[in-house]
């Protein structure tokens, strides 16, 4: 290349670190070498079977499940919850060291798009165990991880869906709990007490999605109230243990289908076996527990608000699809809707929203690949060791050292303590772009569609307003947008301000 | 409002403000659970008692005989708690100034609260639907002041609620429709189930199928668009008032909580992205009364060219509703978007009442015809 003749490698490299970073603006440029072309093919057929699932379970049933739970506040969707599961949709992206099938997981955004564009709370249904998943492996505790998502996979076998929530919000605490500079100041009470043999937690949880329908449930608490930040502690809770209830289900405006509900514990006893990370855990790290826990937020919503980016594409995409098929069928003014001037530029402006969202949740998820939390699955060599190595030797095999304290070391090596602090602003900071944008982007053609149908679009059985009212809460879930506004210039303008301070004023 | 400055406005003021805060706010989330739960019919019953169904009647025809500044004031102060009662009132009204526009006063059921219940007073129509612009609409036969109508008209809000309503049809050969009072008692009248909608749930629509219905002529024959647009203008600010009651609602609510909850260590309203989004939504809201009350006051005084300045005055407070609401639920995070709270109701509701009166993209280009026709744009 022509240029400068005197620019050596030193100078070339600070103009390439120099903001934007190549790195940060260039994500999907530097990760689509080094991912394994088979995802292509897995992607395609991730996003066919969500179409048939669309056709055969979720279109047939959506209006009807959200006009049930406006009758009935407390009614649980168990049905579709069990086709989803007979459909495989629970161990879909569950790599096949734990028993699933081993789709790539940024396959699973195409999936929640194509679903959240039939019905996001069905999309929720299926999203958000993924959450959950995500979250146990944030804490890189691998024996855990082969328990807990290997009871997924048998639920698929014996038709009693085993779904994995998080649970973290609490009734005094919701943005709070998503940063370690606002926990430390948070009304947290939700508490997990040292004893012999395992913690004691008393506390309440609420808004937590699919909660009245998992199984497992990744537990988000403190050993010390007043340190939060330096005390966090995650366990893994089931269903039957002893102190161990559910409370109320929310009534929401939207997104119906899936459950908000409360989790109530009352002197629950937790195990030992059952701590995913803890303070004790964190000591052998090298960074401090504080930024541990950040970088353990981190990980698991660089990764989960791609998914609710996806949700906000998915959910465009229904208002949009709704509003072209009224157009395409409706006279005003003496002429089809869709011959109007104004009509088609609205409607091409609801479909670049579209695939602009989509672009976000795209270079969020390379950024994941690249810097977060698939970067061990999507390398090539474990990539494809993990697809075409025979299931009995995989489970009988290799299945045994993932019990051993080692293996749970060398990952914890890799993803916490080899992990650059750039890596982990840039897959953030990504993932909250994603997340507001697309999110924006939801509630904007959930209201452009209305506006474009008028009447026709409030009624409840043309299946329009539901978009609007199922996309709002994708603004406020998984942080807020304004804190995803912030986490960027956190991640990703802050860094390189001096004097710039974020929650802190 | 502002537009609440003499002695009578501000009993109004006080008195639709004491009949929210009495009969609306406690029960809202009940209410807005029709058609699953009852209806509010007791609140009705009131409603009625206090003369909010029949304010802009004369007062030979039993009504209030108030101007558009009265209504607009009485919208603003119940939506802030409920529009859907403004959306029973707004309906109302505008099948009754229709019917006023048509010197056909005489029409009018007999309304006086303690010798009818309040069903006998209200008068359903398609509030949401500028007959103008509609690819269908119903089929009128016949001659004189009775006809037959025959077909189905979607969307006829309080169809299940009253015995009468005004409709639009066309009678074979007229160029446009007319309108007629239809007894939705007689033989040949379908009315659906109530329609279950996004917003103002205890205001509801049903879809009619007319078979051979007799009917009553309103006005004269082909000109129901002349007394529709006639009627609309003044609509259109109590459209722009439900719309300002609601963002009002929004903004109290959050400055409320923004006072209350605590988030890193205070209370939110110290978050400067807090206090910028509170800020953005009572300037909303302040803009918005200070256009009605402009646009309320022009048109009281038939100032050259109000009724422009009432279409201005309702397509842009309804769209910064929409908006504000949005933010009024964000400012609450997950609470605002649960029932157990005012807020996502007033964003479903904003959202709904931005459609009364017909699309509001053929409300835009409505408004560059008519400058284009030669009226003057300010």
């Amino acid at each position: 290349m022509k240029g400068d003749g005197a620019m050596g490698p030193n100078r070339s490299k600070a103009l390439l670190e120099r903001e934007p970073r190549f790195d940060d603006m260039a994500v999907s440029l530097l990760a689509m070498p080094r991912l394994p072309k088979a995802m292509v093919k897995e992607t395609k057929q991730a996003v066919e079977l969500a179409r048939r699932f669309n056709d055969t379970v979720v279109r047939p049933y959506a209006l009807e499940l959200d006009r049930k739970k406006h009758e009935d506040p407390d009614f649980l969707p168990w049905e579709f919850v069990e086709e989803a599961n007979r459909w495989g949709l629970y161990t879909l992206c569950i790599p096949t060291l734990f028993g699933g099938q081993g789709v790539n997981f940024p396959a699973l955004s195409y999936v929640l798009e194509e679903l959240g564009s039939a019905c996001t709370g069905m999309s929720n249904l299926v999203g958000v165990h993924y959450l959950g998943v995500a979250t146990l492996c944030a804490s890189w505790n691998m024996r855990l991880m082969n328990k807990v998502m290997r009871d997924t996979a048998e639920g698929e076998k014996t038709g009693e869906p085993c779904l994995i929530s998080l649970a973290i919000t609490e009734p005094g605490a919701g943005t709070d709990v998503e940063e370690v500079d606002l926990v430390s100041k948070a009304q947290v009470a939700c508490q997990a007490k040292k004893v012999k043999g395992g913690y004691v937690v008393n506390g309440r949880k609420i808004f937590i999605s699919n909660g009245h329908l998992s199984y497992w449930h990744m537990l988000v608490c403190y050993e010390d109230l007043k340190n939060p930040q330096d005390t966090v502690i995650m366990l893994a809770i089931h269903n039957g243990m002893k102190g161990f209830s559910f409370g109320r289900q929310e009534r929401k405006m939207g997104q119906k289908g899936c459950p908000a509900s409360e989790l109530i514990f009352e002197d629950c006893f937790v195990p030992d076996d059952l701590v995913c990370i803890n303070p004790a855990q964190g000591k052998k790290l090298k960074r401090s527990m504080k930024e541990t826990h950040m970088q353990v937020i981190d990980y698991i919503v660089a990764a989960s608000r791609a998914g609710v980016g996806a949700f906000g594409v998915g959910v465009a995409r229904g208002a949009y699809e709704e509003a072209l098929r009224f157009a395409g069928e409706t006279e005003v003014d003496g002429k089809l809707l869709i011959n109007h001037e104004w009509a088609q530029c609205m409607l091409a402006e609801m479909y670049k929203n579209v695939a602009v969202g989509r672009l976000t949740y795209e270079e969020a998820n390379y950024a994941n690949d690249l810097l977060g939390m698939f970067k061990v699955l999507e390398w090539k060599p474990i990539f494809y060791y993990l697809k075409y190595m025979p299931k009995p030797i995989m489970d009988k095999v290799i299945q045994p050292f993932l019990n051993l304290g080692a293996v749970t070391w060398l990952f914890r090596k890799i993803y916490f303590d080899w992990q650059k602090e750039t890596d982990y602003q840039c897959s953030s900071g990504w993932g909250s772009l994603s997340k507001f944008t697309a999110t924006d982007i939801g509630v904007k053609n959930g209201q452009l569609a209305l506006e474009m149908m008028g009447r026709a679009g409030l009624r409840h059985d043309r299946g329009a307003e539901k978009h609007l009212r199922d996309s709002k809460l994708l603004q406020i879930y998984e942080g807020t947008n304004q804190l995803n506004r912030l986490n960027l210039f956190k991640c990703l303008i802050g860094r390189d301000v001096p004097g710039a301070r974020v929650f802190e004023e | 409002m502002k537009i609440a400055q003499d002695a009578e406005m501000r009993m109004l003021d006080q008195m639709a403000a004491d009949f929210a805060a009495k009969e609306l706010v406690e029960a809202r989330e009940d209410h807005d659970r029709y058609p699953f739960l009852p209806l509010f019919e007791d609140v009705l019953a009131k409603a009625h008692e206090v003369g909010f169904f029949t304010l802009l009647l004369p007062e030979a025809a039993g009504g209030g005989e108030q101007g558009i500044s009265a209504l607009s004031l009485i919208l603003d102060d119940i939506c802030r708690s409920d529009a859907s009662l403004g959306g029973i009132i707004f309906t109302t009204a505008l099948a009754h100034e229709m019917i006023l526009k048509a010197k056909s006063e005489a029409l009018l059921p007999p309304v006086a609260s303690g010798d009818h219940s309040y069903r006998e007073a209200l008068i359903a129509c398609p509030s949401f639907d500028n007959p103008g612009e509609a690819g269908n609409l119903l089929q009128a036969k016949g001659k004189g002041k009775k006809h037959m109508l025959s077909g189905s008209i979607e969307y006829v809000v309080l169809a299940g609620l009253c015995g009468r309503a005004l409709l639009p049809a066309k009678v074979e050969g007229d160029e446009s429709y007319s309108l007629f009072l239809v007894d939705l008692t007689s033989p040949g009248v379908e009315v659906s189930e109530p329609v279950f909608s996004l917003g103002l749930h205890a205001c509801p629509a049903c879809d009619l199928e007319l078979k051979g219905v007799e009917a009553t002529l309103v006005g004269r024959q082909g000109e129901g668009r002349a007394y529709f647009d006639a009627a609309v203008d003044k609509m259109f600010l109590a459209a722009a008032a439900m719309a300002t009651g609601i963002m009002k609602g929004s903004f109290t609510e959050a400055f409320e909580y923004s006072l209350q909850r605590h988030q890193g260590g205070w209370e939110i309203i110290n978050w400067s992205e807090v206090r910028m989004l509170l800020a953005s939504l009572a300037i909303k809201c302040k803009v918005a009364d200070m256009l009605l009350s402009e646009a309320c006051r022009a048109a009281e005084a038939d100032e050259a060219g109000w009724g422009l300045g009432a279409r201005a005055a309702a397509i842009h407070v309804q769209e910064l509703a929409c908006d504000a609401t949005t933010d009024g639920i964000q400012l609450l995070g997950g609470n605002g978007y649960m029932e157990d709270y005012g807020q996502e109701k007033r964003f479903r509701d904003a959202k709904q009442i931005q459609s009364l009166l017909g699309l509001t993209p053929m409300k835009r280009l409505d408004y560059i015809r008519r400058i284009r026709e030669g009226e003057k744009p300010w």
